[in-house]
């Protein structure tokens, strides 16, 4: 994007599926060059949905269109010598290599980070994978389930005890890793004069989420005092009511701890007799008699809709809040106030929308402004432009199905 | 490996309390920055009154959790109740490229040092404002913990049994997502700045970022009006089957199997033994094992449960299939990956005591992550008063004295 924040940041990215596209989409949609080269048959994610109407389409998968606005696509044949030989030469005129294959798969296509240093030694090469390039379980098979899993955020923090730990509902290790990379990765452009010149950047989206999420809050414990627990289904068991309530229409987030919170919820609730004894008004006896309160709370929350109990209790001073379905959360006026989304044409897809830049950069928006790019849509400008091939190489290559 | 670090030249203020905040200084911090968080005795950090303490020792500097999730932050201790602290600030701020705050819209204004006060003292400064909902908008002013940021975004009507209600996320996954996040907005703001010489004022809405999470279910709405709800561990995308965590030998012992591929459902049957379920008709083509899968969970959770989730994970890895053992907090000191990469480390406190955080959870080929144990308050009072601002011994003496640097 013209005046975007990474304007003449030039990336190129071998990504499948989720994490390092989306890391690759976050430079592209601060105004990064991201020419994103695929295999013949294109990324995996075009072939999973959501499509409309359900009806399978590589070039109308609402994943794909997320995961890869603004960029460039170049379909080449990375198995092929002369696909590989077009890789590298991108590679040796790009400043970012963002990619998620396993350590075994880039080593097999001889793109291993010595390979591409000797290449060039510019090049910050930003490896996104469930494990990450070292340890025991670097070149297990892996995806973003098996990253979440191995962090202990789902055994020690969701779920029902005794029933199987959670994931979020959606790629949350991948996503995780994506935007933990953006982060380094840039930090590694960024300072290439300081380190002198390119490096190898290595992110394990377990490794992250275990250091940063589950080793932060219980790493210390269990080192001094070999303490540590695990889910309970409940939102914060030391102190209530803090948990996810039912209500008329949904759910709410219910939480009143501190002592002003708590009187702000029971002028909420209509100053109930029940509320005003003695041992329910401190956070940790509240949560002693759980199993009193929360029933209590809940009668009154089910008389009304979450929306209208968010209103009442954030008015007198109580944190609650409504669990937005995502319908609802798409219909936020605040979210729209603030023009979070976009809608954006696509060759097939029509108009379409989309969520916006994820922070705002007043003096160089981002966020998405092209859909992303059909398979190959971008190969003989790319090839043109950026390499100087000319008509008669190009249709070559393309007949020898070594490009698309 | 230089001895320079991809930062090295950024000096960073960090207002930051709780945890998102201090971990967006953390890992600047990590990248070489200089970052010092601006606290006070005045009012302690809630993190730092957080128990266990080393030794068993009450003491807002000896939380071993606040350490753990803030180390990399350097500590400067300003009462900014007083006048004269909101002055050192401001001459601090003077020499710093960014500054970092996430408390609501509106309070830094009205403490002197809104985005246009910051100018007045340091023309191309980067703020970095990460209040829940932005600065601007008629939520701007909601009232959230981390805990329950993700119900504003849709994420956590996806967290859950099928077919069951939202099952809560017992910690504020958001705060560290939002505090690795948030330095990335501030490397794009310094970008700008390195091409342009300008500054800006950052709006990094919590709330917006984390629902980026949320970007699949979003465009299945966007597409076909519909509304996701809790899924277990199934695939996002109803791409995948198996898909989840079924139980193992032992006390609450997991493991994960994820089969999206022909080949890795044929490793699958393979290490099974060829049950002669899986050749039935109905788990024959991808499509029909999706159709199917609460059968196929069912058959592999009886296979499963008599295993040691370790063995059997390096037993699908050898045939192929992802899988891997469901850690438990015990399991992250002693698993041997995150042994062999570093992940935790021992260091020693600025007092004295050994403890436990981790360290860089990236590993860079070019420099080591400068890894600081957490902060002491004000350990670094006397460098930034006195060295980098200047103020003679006598002065210096008479702020702590009257409190305002306390």
């Amino acid at each position: 994007m013209a005046g975007g924040a990474l304007e003449g940041v030039r990336v190129v990215e071998l990504g499948q599926m989720v994490s390092a596209p989306y890391c690759a989409k976050l430079f592209a949609d601060y105004g990064a060059d991201v020419v994103k080269v695929e295999p013949l048959a294109g990324d995996t994610a075009r072939t999973w949905g959501p499509f409309p109407g359900d009806v399978p389409h590589p070039e109308k998968s609402g994943l794909f269109f997320f995961l890869n606005t603004n960029k460039r696509s170049v379909a080449l044949d990375g198995s092929a010598e002369r696909g590989r030989a077009l890789l590298l030469d991108l590679l040796s005129r790009a400043d970012v290599l963002i990619e998620n294959q396993l350590p075994q798969q880039m080593r097999s296509l001889r793109l291993d980070y010595a390979t591409l240093r000797d290449t060039n030694p510019n090049l910050v090469v930003v490896s996104i994978t469930p494990f990450g390039q070292t340890g025991p379980y670097a070149e297990w098979n892996g995806y973003d389930l098996n990253a979440y899993h191995l962090t202990g955020a789902s055994h020690r923090y969701c779920g029902r005890p005794g029933e199987a730990p959670l994931e979020h509902g959606t790629f949350a290790a991948d996503f995780y890793g994506a935007m933990t990379a953006a982060t380094w990765g840039l930090a590694a452009v960024l300072g290439r004069d300081l380190v002198g010149g390119g490096q190898h950047v290595d992110v394990s989206c377990a490794e992250a989420i275990a250091a940063t999420f589950v080793g932060g809050q219980n790493i210390g414990a269990l080192a001094q005092d070999g303490k540590w627990e695990r889910r309970t289904g409940v939102g914060m068991p030391l102190g209530a009511p803090a948990t996810i309530l039912p209500c008329k229409d949904g759910h709410v987030w219910m939480l009143a701890l501190e002592p002003g919170q708590w009187n702000g919820l029971v002028s909420a609730m209509g100053d109930p007799e029940w509320a005003q004894i003695d041992m329910f008004q401190d956070m940790f006896s509240r949560a002693q008699n759980s199993d009193v309160i929360y029933p209590m709370i809940e009668e009154w929350t089910m008389q009304h809709g979450k929306f209208e109990l968010m209103e009442k209790c954030q008015a007198a001073g109580c944190p609650v809040t409504a669990v937005f379905t995502v319908g609802e959360a798409a219909a936020s006026d605040h979210l729209q106030a603030r023009d979070y989304f976009v809608e954006i044409e696509h060759p097939l897809l029509g108009k379409l929308r989309d969520l916006g830049a994820p922070f705002k950069l007043p003096a160089s928006p981002g966020g998405p402004t092209r859909p992303a790019p059909l398979l190959g849509q971008h190969t003989d400008e790319v090839l043109t432009e950026r390499l100087g091939l000319d008509a008669a190489s190009i249709t070559r290559l393309r007949s020898d199905r070594v490009i698309r | 490996m230089s001895p320079t670090r991809p930062l090295g030249n950024l000096r960073v203020a960090n207002f930051g309390w709780v945890w998102a905040g201090p971990v967006v200084g953390q890992t600047l911090g990590f990248l070489g920055a200089e970052v010092y968080k601006i606290e006070s005795r005045a009012r302690v950090d809630l993190t730092r009154t957080l128990p266990p303490f080393a030794g068993g020792v009450r003491d807002p500097n000896r939380s071993l959790s606040n350490h753990a999730c803030w180390a990399g932050n350097g500590s400067v201790t300003l009462n900014l109740t007083k006048p004269e602290a909101r002055e050192l600030a401001l001459a601090l701020i003077a020499k710093c490229d960014v500054v970092i705050e996430n408390f609501g819209p509106g309070f830094m204004p009205r403490i002197g040092m809104g985005y246009e006060d910051l100018r007045k003292v340091r023309d191309d400064i980067i703020m970095f404002s990460m209040p829940a909902a932005g600065l601007t908008g008629p939520l701007k002013d909601v009232r959230t913990y981390g805990l329950s940021l993700t119900s504003l975004t849709g994420l956590d009507s996806l967290t859950g049994y099928t077919g069951g209600g939202p099952i809560p996320v017992e910690n504020a996954f958001s705060d560290p997502l939002n505090g690795i996040f948030g330095a990335f907005a501030i490397l794009t703001a310094l970008a700008h700045r390195n091409r342009t010489g300008k500054g800006q004022h950052v709006d990094y809405s919590q709330q917006e970022a984390v629902m980026q999470l949320v970007g699949p279910a979003f465009m299945d709405y966007a597409m076909n009006g519909r509304v996701a709800g809790p899924r277990s561990n199934r695939h996002p995308l109803d791409r995948a089957a198996p898909h989840g965590v079924f139980p193992c030998a032992g006390d609450d012992r997991w493991i994960s199997i994820a089969v999206l591929t022909e080949s890795e459902w044929l490793g699958l049957v393979e290490a099974m033994g060829r049950p002669a379920w899986a050749a039935e008709p109905r788990f024959a083509t991808p499509e029909t094992r999706i159709a199917n899968l609460d059968a196929i969970h069912e058959q592999v959770s009886a296979w499963t449960r008599g295993s040691d989730d370790h063995e059997l994970a390096a037993r699908l890895q050898r045939h192929g299939v992802a899988a891997a053992p469901v850690l438990n907090v015990a399991d992250l000191l002693s698993d041997p990956h995150y042994r062999a990469r570093g992940t935790f480390i021992e260091v020693t406190h600025p007092l004295g005591f050994r403890e436990t955080i981790y360290g860089g959870y990236v590993k860079t080929s070019g420099f080591a992550p400068a890894v600081r144990p957490g902060p002491a308050m004000g350990q670094d009072n006397e460098h930034v008063f006195m060295g980098l601002l200047g103020l003679d011994d006598v002065r210096y003496r008479a702020l702590v004295e009257s409190e305002v640097i306390y």
